[in-house]
């Protein structure tokens, strides 16, 4: 009798080993092809930071592919001491943290309401804000800039907060409904009956449990937003209002073009998004293990 | 009673006080925006401003710059919103008299005469200055367009004579192909730089006039005149005598080809010389410049160009403190660190002649024996310039279409002039 | 009940639709407007011109180039990025520390400006020394080189591969924070029920991402029908308008040949296009949303 249940126990400890076994070699390969593919997707990216590290006289004797023959941090300084990068990566942050807080906390505000508190219309004024996504940004430069000189903001760093709060409602009131939708009004009904008001319910409920949505909003627009280079060339001329995209596209003269210092700009002005991201992931992950959003 | 009189002490005092914080210590603030951006430009005019800062201390010149294209579209913003710069650098011809006639620049007309610039800016570069009659514009600088050589290339290739006539460019060309190099490279791939083989051979086969009516709208794409012209360019691409791909380089990689030797000569304009200076070539050794050749003798001779100026809105806030900026950007000072740093001419003609390398003070001889033009895009109005600039691009891509590609650019003169 | 419900909604959304009346409708709304004048952006004085420059649309060659590029365009980005973000998704999904490193690799085109992808896919472009003809040279493939930029049938298409390369990236965090809602209780249950990998991503995951897909694939359009800025980066529309789409159209006519009340025109359009597409698609996914309650 021990000897056949022993006999099946081995047996069985045998297929698990087995099971494992595999389920580590497809690991392995998949983790190999997606280096191969990392690799080959990273290639454009790669030829930023290489380009960033080699001299102005390199690059025009061997062009962009090539490795370089010496690395040297000389890009950087000219960006930094130059370039004026510095003021230029601190305009980009007092522009972005406010417009990208404002943006989300209106999010929140309209998405909770058209998922949870519909009313006759609330889907046609769903689309209505989200329609802003949908129009070219160049047609309403104009109208925005006179309406901003009017009230004396030109040149100030005013506008561009704005503008981007404001642009940014369309797609975090997306994102925040189709995320409030999926929880169940039960949860909601809930808290009421335990004497939540309203603002408590948004609060302390919903908000908790939207925060990897959160995340994943203040991801992409703190990216958007820092990136963008088109609100920046309407609404500022001096120096000292100049955002690092600015900054950056102004570095294409039409007589010279020093593609290292450019290209150390460009990696200088990609950290502080790449952090964002790193920070954030870190974030939802750990949303996640708390068991927030299952169900 | 005494109420009254504490509050006209009161009132008294903020006038004071007010016109104390206007008239103390405070600089009158003249804001400019200019194309300039590029590294060399930009060190050059920040020169040329710190000196007006330094010598006019009432005033101070704030700086802005954008590349080109960022440029246009701010400066149209800015004009519209009504709160433009005091100063802004801007491209004589037709995109200055499109302004002009949106009624948005002041006129110069008084400046000019206080200040006595007949004295020093030559007839022909006076000529970009005037719009509807009236002054608009002071010119910075001026540049034209010629070829500009690889001196051993052509050495190598045997030509020690540079061609003067349209034959013995094509000879050059041939020579030079069974040299093994490229004659001639064109960057088009911002379409500009094709422009000027559109110029020339329309200028020097059919006349500089005809050219004009062409640009005014008086005349047709379609016509034999400017099929002709269309065809000289094509006798080039029949031969080969284009590097392949025009439109896949832009100018300055084309001119790198020169510079290398892997082609021979390029048709631009005198900034070329800056850029091939900043390689480290050396004027007049290495690369030097010959003006396009003659293909009918009996039209005038003439060249095509930039001049770069300033212009005062109509409602700039400091009209006084950019006049006397205007006036410090034509100084000799001024103007000669301003040439040297762009590999430009200068406009004005007080400079040291001395300042100028070999090859562009050849360029500057052949500018004063010569009729000036602007360039294709300068010369038409902006919405038809932007056909022809298509037009020349799909030459280069395909020679063969030319007839069709004539009849396009009709089309977009017909909507623009109203044909 | 509802009744005070009904205030709290008020109250709530006060705030985002004035902010977004004021920032975003009245000055489309002025957009809108110009397309009914001759405007040239610059001027104090145009005029009236009613419904000719909606007219002068229709046979505009340049108008047809555009809208057909546009298609090609919306139809790349509702395949492409979704693909190959959901597939990067599910490979990166759980599976363990390793596998942050990679998210946050693959996301990192999104961190870069499109001034600086432009430039670097235009050095990967470049016929001489670009990485691609470099690549085809290198394994015998010399007649597969060109210009990729420069030639007409191949411009617009580069262009695309450009943005997708960055969007794809976008495409997988999306759908990474979607899987986050997926219960791994279910498909391990699929599984013991005999299902393998694919079937149970076919038949359990997918659907349960359709939250999820719908946000990307929305995005993906919206973006490719505005995308302007790597356009204007790599190509400006070039070669002679062959990588045009609306967008550019509406950044030319303005700004380039001083049209500004046809080029507001066009901006209507490609709104009006947008608006088509979002609502059909929202209508198509109502049914699901309703699903959650």
């Amino acid at each position: 009798m021990t000897n056949l249940a022993s006999a099946a126990t081995t047996e069985a400890q045998a297929d698990r080993a087995k099971e494992q076994a595999k389920a580590r070699r497809s690991m392995v390969i998949l983790y190999v092809v997606l280096t191969l593919l990392l690799l080959i997707y990273s290639l454009p990216t790669i030829g930023v930071l290489l380009t960033s590290l080699k001299t102005n006289a390199e690059i025009s004797r061997e062009g962009v592919w090539n490795l370089p023959d010496s690395l040297s941090l000389d890009n950087y300084r000219a960006a930094l001491q130059d370039g004026n990068a510095g003021p230029y990566l601190i305009n980009s942050l007092k522009v972005t943290i406010p417009a990208c807080v404002l943006s989300i906390v209106f999010g929140v505000l309209s998405g909770y309401t058209l998922a949870k508190l519909p009313f006759r219309g609330s889907d046609i004024l769903f689309i209505f804000l989200v329609a802003g996504l949908f129009f070219p940004p160049q047609i309403v430069m104009i109208p925005l800039f006179r309406m901003f000189n009017s009230a004396g903001l030109y040149d100030t760093l005013w506008p561009m907060i704005i503008v981007h709060a404001g642009f940014g409602i369309p797609i975090c009131t997306l994102v925040l409904k189709n995320f409030f939708a999926t929880i169940p009004t039960a949860i909601r009904e809930a808290a009421i009956i335990d004497g939540a008001n309203e603002i408590q319910v948004l609060l302390r409920v919903m908000l908790p449990l939207s925060l990897p949505s959160l995340a994943v909003l203040a991801t992409l627009q703190f990216t958007w937003i820092w990136n963008d280079f088109l609100w920046p060339v309407i609404f500022t001329r001096s120096d000292e209002v100049r955002t690092i995209m600015f900054g950056l596209a102004s570095l294409r003269g039409q007589y010279s073009v020093a593609y290292g210092t450019q290209a150390a700009m460009a990696i200088l002005a990609s950290i502080p998004t790449l952090l964002i991201f790193i920070f954030f992931q870190k974030y939802f992950i750990r949303g996640l293990t708390l068991g927030s959003v299952k169900g | 009673m005494r109420r009254k009189t504490g509050l006209h002490l009161l009132l008294l005092a903020l006038i004071v006080l007010g016109i104390g914080a206007t008239s103390v210590g405070a600089q009158e603030k003249i804001s400019i925006v200019h194309y300039f951006s590029d590294v060399l430009g930009k060190e050059a005019i920040g020169k040329i401003f710190t000196a007006f800062n330094e010598t006019h201390p009432g005033y101070e010149a704030v700086d802005n710059s954008a590349g080109h294209e960022d440029f246009k579209t701010q400066i149209l913003v800015t004009i519209a919103g009504d709160n433009p710069p005091d100063v802004f650098s801007y491209w004589a011809g037709a995109r200055t008299q499109f302004v002009v006639d949106a009624g948005r620049l002041m006129s110069l007309a008084d400046f000019w005469e206080e200040n006595d610039l007949d004295a020093i800016i030559p007839e022909g570069v006076k000529a970009a200055a005037i719009y509807n009659d009236d002054i608009y514009l002071i010119p910075m600088n001026a540049h034209l367009t010629g070829f500009w050589y690889n001196t051993k290339v052509m050495a190598d290739a045997g030509i020690t004579k540079m061609p003067e006539t349209w034959d013995e460019f094509k000879e050059a060309c041939v020579t030079l192909k069974e040299a093994g190099v490229h004659p001639i490279s064109l960057g088009s791939m911002n379409r500009w730089p094709a422009q000027y083989w559109f110029d020339y051979t329309v200028s020097y086969t059919a006349g500089a006039e005809y050219r004009q009516k062409l640009m005014a709208g008086e005349a047709k794409y379609t016509d034999p005149e400017v099929v002709t012209a269309m065809e000289a360019w094509k006798e080039l691409t029949d031969l080969g005598c284009f590097a392949p791909d025009s439109n896949a380089y832009d100018w300055t990689e084309a001119a790198d080809m020169v510079a290398n030797g892997t082609a021979a000569m390029n048709l631009m304009g005198t900034w070329i010389s800056g850029y091939l200076n900043g390689l480290g070539l050396e004027p007049g050794v290495d690369y030097d410049f010959f003006p396009f050749p003659v293909i009918n003798p009996d039209v005038p001779r003439v060249t095509h160009g930039t001049v770069d100026g300033w212009v005062v809105p109509e409602n700039a806030k400091n009209p006084e403190g950019a006049k006397a900026l205007l006036l410090h950007f034509v100084s000799k000072e001024s103007q000669e660190l301003w040439a040297v740093g762009q590999g430009a001419l200068a406009a004005s003609t007080a400079v040291d002649p001395g300042i100028y390398s070999p090859v562009m003070a050849k360029a500057a001889e052949h500018l004063a024996s010569v009729m000036f033009l602007g360039g294709y895009d300068l010369s038409t109005t902006p919405p038809m310039a932007e056909g022809g600039l298509d037009m020349f691009a799909m030459f280069m891509n395909d020679p063969s279409g030319y007839q069709e590609y004539l009849e396009i650019a009709q089309e977009v003169a017909d909507d623009v002039f109203g044909g | 009940m509802t009744r005070s419900r009904h205030i709290w909604a008020f109250l709530f959304l006060l705030l985002p639709v004035t902010f977004y009346l004021v920032v975003v409708i009245y000055p489309l709304f002025s957009s809108f407007y110009f397309s009914f004048t001759d405007w040239n952006g610059f001027s104090q004085d145009y005029s009236f011109v009613g419904l000719d420059n909606y007219k002068k649309m229709q046979t505009d060659r340049l108008f047809r180039n555009a809208i057909e590029n546009t298609v090609i365009w919306t139809v790349a980005a509702i395949v492409l990025p979704t693909a190959g973000g959901l597939v990067l998704a599910l490979a990166l999904h759980e599976r363990g520390i390793l596998s942050r490193l990679f998210k946050s690799l693959f996301y990192l085109p999104i961190c870069l400006s499109l001034v600086v992808v432009g430039q670097v896919w235009i050095w990967i472009y470049q016929p001489d020394f670009g990485l691609i003809n470099v690549v085809l040279r290198g394994v015998g493939l010399d007649n597969w080189t060109r210009a990729w930029l420069a030639k007409p049938d191949t411009a617009l298409q580069a262009v695309i591969a450009a943005w997708t390369w960055q969007q794809t990236g976008l495409a997988m965090v999306i759908f990474l924070a979607g899987l986050t809602a997926v219960p791994r209780e279910l498909t391990e249950a699929s599984q013991i029920d005999g299902a393998n990998y694919w079937q149970s991503v076919r038949h359990v995951i997918v659907p349960l991402l359709r939250p999820a897909s719908i946000v990307v694939i929305a995005l993906a359009v919206i973006n490719s029908l505005k995308s302007f800025d790597i356009l204007y980066m790599m190509t400006r529309g070039g070669p002679f308008h062959s990588s045009d789409n609306l967008a550019m159209m509406v950044y030319n006519e303005s700004f380039q040949k001083y049209r500004m009340g046809y080029g507001s025109t066009v901006a209507v359009v490609l709104f009006m296009i947008t608006l088509v597409v979002i609502t059909i698609y929202f209508r198509q996914q109502r049914g699901l949303e309703q699903l959650y309650d």
